[in-house]
C-alpha cells in the first residue's frame, strides 16, 4: 500500500487507532457509511504483495527459518518489528509474574500472521455467571451477536462445516464456504476420539475455499501449498492488508498514517474526548489531531494502556468504575503429542491442505460439568497437528548412519499433537497497570502485569491431559509427554497464547464497567473501544471472530449516532 | 496461539530444532554400547563468539541473508563434514550430509549470536574438541586421522543408551549434532525428496485429500486398532 501515507491534517469525523482486526473493521464500516476516517497505526507501512515470500523453502532462510529472539515464529513469519519484544518499548511484570505480550509493529497488526481459527462463541460464553456463578454475565447474549457473526463470516470468508453440539452454534446455511477434506491423521484422530465419546468436527477457518470477487480487493481460493503465517499474496487467508484496508481506502474517505504511535487521548468539554496525540516513530515529532469521535482498536492491552495514560493522572480516562486494567485473561495452553507406530511408513500424499488444521475437537463435557462432576468451570478445545515432515529426534532410536536415515523415513508423519486452548476466569490477581517508573523510548509509561492461573485453569489442563491420553491410547500411541508432572508445570505462561482479553470490560452500568455493549465509554460518549479490551470474559474459543462481530455492531451504531447528530 | 501459527518453522522443522524434553521418550532406549576404557576430560571452555549481530526484527524476507560470520576452524569444519557423511551417509536414496554441505549449516548455527544457538555452540565446539582428545587418548591421532573402524566404534559409544558420568556430555553432544544434521539435511530439497515429502506446489480447486493408497492404509490401521471409521 504505497499510497497509504497521507496527511493527517485533513478533517476527519472519526479517528481510528490501530489497523488490525478491529481497526480494519471500523475503517471499512465507517467509510462505507460515508464518514471520513483518520487511521493512526504505530507500525510501519506493510504491503503483503511486495514482502511476503510465499514459496521460498525454509532452507533459504538463516538457521533453516528456525525461531530466534528476533523472529520468534521463524524467519519468514510475517511479524514485522516486534514479537515478544520491541526495541525501546518494554513492558514490566510484578514480582512472581511471567506475562508475555505479542506485539507486531506493522500495518494490519496481528491479522498478517495469525492462526485463522475462528469458532463462534455460544450462549454460555456470553452468560457465564448465570451458568456457574463465576465472573460476570455480558450485557448482551448470543442472539444479539449472531446476526453479526453471520455477516462477518461472509465478509471475511470462513470455511467450515456443521458442529451440532451444545454451546457450539451452527452458522446459517449460506455463511460458510465448504471445508477441506480431512487428512489421514485427522481421520484417525476422529475415529479414536469418537470411540471414547470425544467429538471431532470440521474447524472454522478464515481461509477461502472459493474465490471471493471484489472490484477493489478480489481474493482467490486457497491453493493448498504455503505456510499461511507468512501472509498470503492471493488473499485467501483473511488479513486486513488485503481486504478491509484497501476497500476502505477506495472509498476516498480513509486517511492512513503509519509510524504514528498514539500516546494519549485528549479530553474536551462536556465529558467528551476531542482527539489524540501521537508521536511519529521515525522523527519523534508530537502531533495532535481532532475529530468528532475516537475509536480505540490498538489491541486489547495497548487500548487500555492509552486510557491509563490519558485523563486524570493516576486514574486514567473513562475509569470511574475503577475497572480499567482489571479482568485480564488469556487462554490456557498445553501441547500433548504422541508417536503412533501404526502411522509409520504410511503412503505419502500431499498433506499441505489449507495450512492449519482441517478438523478440531470442541469442548464436549458440558453435561457432566453442569452436574458438578468436573473439578473446573468452563471449557477447552483441542486444535490438531500431525503431518508429514521431519520427525522429532525423541521418537527415533539413538542411532547413526544408514539406520538413522531409515528411522527418519519410517517415522515421518507418525507424530500427532493435540493442542489445548481453554477458558480462563477473570481473577483479582491478574491485571495490568501503568508502571509508576518505567517509560518507553517515547516517554510513554509502559504497562506492568500481574498474572495468576486459578485451580479452575489448572484442573482443566489436567482433564485435557487425561482426555488426550485416552485418545492416544486408542491409537496405541507412545506418549511424548510426561503424564505425571503437575499440570501447572506444563501450561503456557500468561499471555503466551496471545488471546489477551478484558481490562476495559463492558457491562450494564457505569459503576461496574468501562463501556456499554457498543464499546462506548460510560464516561465519554464519543469514545468507542472496539477490540478485545471490552470483553466481559474470555471463552475457550479464539476471540477474533467475536472481536470482528462486535466491532461491526459498534461501528454501525457509531455511524448512526454521528449521522443522526447525537455526536456533534 | 494455534498449532497452525507455529507452522512456519513448524510443519517441517520445529520438532527437529527443539532441544530434547526433560523426559526421555521410550524410543531413545537403544542397546548399550561398550563404553570407553578411558574417557577424555570435557574441555573447560570453548573459544567465545566474536561480537556479531543477528538479522534484527525486520529483515528483508525476499532476500534472506546470514549476516554473521562463520566461526568453525578449517579442521573443525573438516571433522563436521566427515561426521555428516557418517551420521547421514550416502545411500541409494540420497547423498550424504557432508557431501551436501550441511556442515556449512552447522557452522552457521553455532556461529549465530542467539542464546539457543550459543548453548549449542558450547555443546558442539566442545564436543569437537573432546572428540579429538578422546581419539588421541585411544589411538594417538586426531579424529579425522582414524580409520573407519575406529571412528565407527567411537560413534557407537556416543550413541549409548544410558550414558553416565563422564560420558553424559559427550553423548549429549552427539545427540545434538545428530539432531542438527537431521534438521539441516531434511529441510533441503534433497532431504524432503528422501523422506518422500509431497507438497509445496499449488493445487487449484478444493484440496484433493488423501490418495486411495493412503486411505487403504488408514482403513487397515483402523481395523488393527479395532476402531470404526468416523
Ligand atoms: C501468531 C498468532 C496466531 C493467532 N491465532 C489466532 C487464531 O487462530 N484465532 C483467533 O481468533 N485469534 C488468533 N490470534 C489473535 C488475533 O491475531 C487477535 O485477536 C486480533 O488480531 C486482534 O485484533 P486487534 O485489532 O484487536 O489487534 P491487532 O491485530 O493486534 O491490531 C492492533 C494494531 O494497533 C496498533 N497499535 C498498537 N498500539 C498503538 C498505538 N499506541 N498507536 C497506534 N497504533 C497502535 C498495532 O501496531 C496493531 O497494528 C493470533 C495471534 C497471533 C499473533
Ligand atoms: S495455504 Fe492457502 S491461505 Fe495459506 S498462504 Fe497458501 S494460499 Fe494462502
Amino acid at each position: 500500500m504505497a499510497q497509504a501515507r497521507t496527511s493527517a491534517d485533513a478533517p476527519a469525523d472519526v479517528i481510528i487507532v490501530g489497523s488490525g482486526a478491529a481497526g480494519g473493521m471500523a475503517a471499512y464500516t465507517l467509510t462505507k457509511a460515508g464518514l471520513r476516517c483518520l487511521m493512526l497505526e504505530a507500525g510501519r507501512d506493510y504491503d503483503p504483495q511486495a514482502e511476503v515470500n510465499m514459496f521460498a523453502p525454509e532452507s533459504d532462510a538463516p538457521l533453516r527459518g528456525s525461531s530466534t529472539p528476533d523472529k520468534p515464529f521463524g524467519y519468514f513469519d510475517a511479524t514485522v518489528d516486534g514479537g515478544w519484544e520491541i526495541d525501546g518499548e518494554p513492558f514490566t511484570n510484578r514480582e512472581g509474574t511471567d506475562f508475555r505480550w505479542w506485539r507486531p509493529r506493522m500495518l494490519g497488526g496481528r491479522t498478517n500472521h495469525w492462526g485463522r481459527h475462528v469458532p463462534r462463541w455460544g450462549p454460555y460464553d456470553f452468560k457465564p455467571f448465570s451458568r456457574d456463578g463465576l465472573g460476570v454475565d455480558w450485557p448482551i447474549a448470543y442472539d444479539d451477536v449472531a446476526p453479526f457473526y453471520d455477516r462477518v463470516e461472509k465478509m471475511i470468508g470462513v470455511n467450515g462445516g456443521p458442529i451440532g453440539l451444545e454451546n457450539h452454534p451452527d452458522s446459517p446455511p449460506d455463511c460458510l464456504m465448504p471445508p477441506p477434506k480431512p487428512r489421514v491423521t485427522e481421520m484417525l484422530i476422529k475415529a479414536a476420539a469418537e470411540s471414547v465419546g470425544i467429538p471431532v468436527r470440521p474447524a472454522h477457518t478464515a481461509v477461502l475455499t472459493r474465490d471471493m470477487p471484489d472490484p477493489v480487493a478480489p481474493r482467490k481460493a486457497c491453493f493448498n501449498a504455503t505456510p499461511c503465517t507468512r501472509g498470503c499474496t492471493i488473499g485467501a487467508m483473511w488479513q486486513t492488508t488485503t481486504s478491509f484496508l484497501p476497500m476502505a481506502k477506495a472509498t476516498g474517505r480513509l486517511t492512513l498514517v503509519t509510524d504514528a504511535m498514539v500516546a494519549r487521548v485528549l479530553t474536551g468539554t462536556k465529558g467528551r474526548v476531542s482527539g489524540v496525540e501521537y508521536i511519529d516513530r521515525k522523527t519523534g515529532k508530537r502531533q495532535q489531531v481532532r475529530a468528532r469521535a475516537v475509536v480505540l482498536a490498538a489491541g486489547t492491552l495497548e487500548t487500555t494502556r492509552l486510557l491509563l495514560n490519558s485523563g486524570e493522572a493516576g486514574r486514567g480516562l473513562a475509569n470511574s468504575s475503577g475497572q480499567l486494567g482489571k479482568n485480564l485473561t488469556d487462554s490456557t495452553g498445553a501441547t500433548f503429542s504422541a508417536y503412533i507406530p501404526g502411522l509409520a511408513d504410511r503412503p505419502r500424499y500431499n498433506e499441505d491442505g489449507i495450512g492449519g488444521q482441517h478438523i478440531y475437537i470442541p469442548f464436549w463435557d458440558y453435561d457432566r460439568q453442569k452436574r458438578g462432576e468436573l473439578d473446573f468451570a468452563r471449557g477447552y478445545h483441542f486444535e490438531i497437528g500431525g503431518r508429514f515432515g521431519i520427525p522429532p529426534m525423541g521418537v527415533m532410536p539413538r542411532v547413526w548412519g544408514g539406520d538413522l536415515k531409515k528411522a527418519v523415513r519410517h517415522a515421518s508423519g507418525a507424530t500427532i499433537s493435540l493442542v489445548l486452548r481453554g477458558e480462563m476466569i477473570p481473577n483479582a490477581d491478574t491485571f495490568c497497570e501503568a508502571d509508576p517508573q518505567v517509560k518507553d523510548r517515547f516517554g510513554i509509561p509502559v504497562l506492568r502485569f500481574a498474572f495468576k492461573w486459578s485451580r479452575h485453569e489448572i484442573n482443566q489442563v489436567a482433564h485435557g491431559r487425561r482426555s488426550a491420553q485416552s485418545v492416544f491410547e486408542k491409537m496405541k500411541g507412545t506418549l511424548l509427554f510426561d503424564p505425571n508432572v503437575p499440570p501447572e508445570k506444563m501450561m503456557t505462561a500468561g499471555g503466551e497464547i496471545i488471546h489477551e482479553l478484558g481490562t476495559a470490560r463492558m457491562g450494564p452500568d457505569a459503576r461496574t464497567s468501562v463501556v456499554d455493549s457498543y464499546g462506548q465509554a460510560w464516561d465519554a460518549d464519543n469514545l468507542v473501544l472496539m477490540d478485545g479490551a471490552i470483553f466481559a470474559s474470555g471463552a475457550h474459543k479464539n476471540p477474533t471472530l467475536t472481536i470482528l462481530a462486535l466491532a461491526l455492531r459498534s461501528s454501525e451504531r457509531l455511524a448512526t449516532r454521528i449521522k443522526s447528530g447525537a455526536i456533534a | 496461539m494455534t498449532p497452525s501459527r507455529r507452522e512456519t518453522l513448524q510443519w517441517m522443522i520445529a520438532a527437529a530444532a527443539l532441544p530434547l524434553a526433560r523426559w526421555t521418550p521410550p524410543a531413545m532406549a537403544g542397546e548399550a554400547a561398550a563404553p570407553f576404557q578411558t574417557v577424555a576430560d570435557w574441555p573447560a571452555s570453548v573459544p567465545s563468539l566474536p561480537a556479531t549481530k543477528g538479522y534484527g526484527r525486520d529483515p528483508d524476507l525476499m532476500d534472506p541473508k546470514v549476516p554473521w560470520p562463520l566461526t568453525l576452524t578449517k579442521p573443525q569444519r573438516a571433522t563436521v563434514d566427515l561426521l555428516g557423511d557418517m551420521i547421514l551417509p550416502a545411500d541409494d536414496v540420497s547423498p550424504g550430509a557432508g557431501q551436501l554441505g550441511v556442515g556449512a549449516f552447522i557452522d552457521e548455527w553455532i556461529s549465530a549470536p542467539y542464546p539457543a544457538q550459543q548453548a549449542d555452540r558450547a555443546r558442539i565446539v566442545g564436543g569437537l574438541m573432546w572428540l579429538d582428545a578422546q581419539a588421541q587418548a585411544l589411538h594417538r591421532r586426531a579424529f579425522t586421522g582414524l580409520d573407519v573402524g575406529q571412528r565407527s566404534a567411537m560413534l557407537d559409544a556416543l550413541c549409548t543408551a544410558a550414558p553416565a558420568g563422564a560420558m553424559e556430555k559427550p553423548v549429549a553432544f552427539m545427540d545434538r549434532l545428530r539432531g542438527l544434521f537431521v534438521l539441516g539435511f531434511y529441510s533441503l530439497p534433497e532431504g524432503k525428496k528422501d523422506m518422500g515429502y509431497v507438497g509445496e506446489t499449488p493445487v487449484e480447486g478444493p484440496y484433493p485429500g488423501p490418495t486411495p493408497e493412503a486411505l487403504a492404509h488408514l482403513s487397515q490401521l483402523l481395523g488393527t486398532l479395532k476402531l470404526t471409521p468416523a
